[in-house]
């Protein structure tokens, strides 16, 4: 894989983008110009080559009001549809404000689907405020940071998080800023998996 | 860089929280599954997984 990894963005060119990736692509182009976004989670190794697929693909939105959500809405509203509610009031109140996913699909369909939340914890507004930049084919995606996906991958355990974790490290580990790597492994506790399973 | 401050307790809670919602999720694409025709969840899932 030919990449240029800097302290601005990582750029991929000629990428052949797999349906998945149009649709993430689709679904950003609907969103971008309007709310800071930040995809987080599985996608992310999917997107630099992990060789499997996802049927959802997890996205953090900043916290916006319920009238710039509405104009979101309607952008969105025009290729996807919202798995969980038709109104977009009832989205906004009992879904995002409490903390809780709205998914989309593309009409008609019901995989794959594009999750949407609102930060959380503090971690999710770092992941949000500190996103790393991604060019593929000249498209700009916004991506958690890697210094942080990996160790988070790790705390979340599961088989398949610990082979993309595994597999965002090998390709980017002469990248990472091992300062800020390092803390998070502390942090999350995933040390002994980092060593384990990478080192 | 400022790093965040992080509260192992809350990230399991949240861990545990979005795996509801993908439990609660994958009940109601049963539901899809068992009112679309063959053609058209196979369809969807080839495309997804090709």
């Amino acid at each position: 894989m030919d990449f240029i990894y800097n302290k601005d963005f990582i750029e991929i060119k000629d990428k052949k983008l797999s349906k998945l990736d149009k649709f993430v692509f689709d679904f950003i182009k609907l969103i971008e110009k309007n709310v800071k976004y930040v995809i987080i989670s599985g996608y992310v190794a999917i997107l630099f080559g992990r060789n499997r697929s996802s049927e959802d693909v997890d996205i953090f939105i900043e916290k916006i009001n319920f009238k710039k959500f509405e104009t979101i809405w309607k952008k969105i509203s025009k290729d996807f549809e919202c798995i969980n509610t038709s109104y977009v009031k009832n989205a906004y109140d009992n879904y995002l404000s409490k903390g809780l996913a709205l998914r989309f699909a593309k009409k008609n369909t019901f995989i794959p689907n594009i999750e949407i939340k609102f930060p959380k914890v503090d971690l999710d507004v770092w992941t949000l405020s500190e996103c790393q930049k991604v060019i593929i084919n000249n498209k700009i995606l916004y991506i958690s940071p890697l210094e942080l996906e990996i160790p988070y991958k790790l705390f979340l355990g599961s088989e398949k998080d610990i082979e993309d974790a595994v597999h965002l490290y090998n390709l980017f580990k002469e990248h990472l800023n091992m300062k800020i790597f390092t803390e998070f492994n502390r942090k999350l506790k995933t040390h002994e998996l980092f060593n384990k399973y990478i080192k | 860089m400022n790093m965040p401050k992080i509260d192992l307790k809350e990230l399991e809670k949240q861990k545990k929280e979005n795996f509801r919602q993908r439990l609660e999720f994958n009940k109601k694409y049963v539901e899809w599954l068992k009112k679309t025709s063959n053609k058209e969840w196979s369809k969807q899932q080839k495309e997804l997984i090709d």
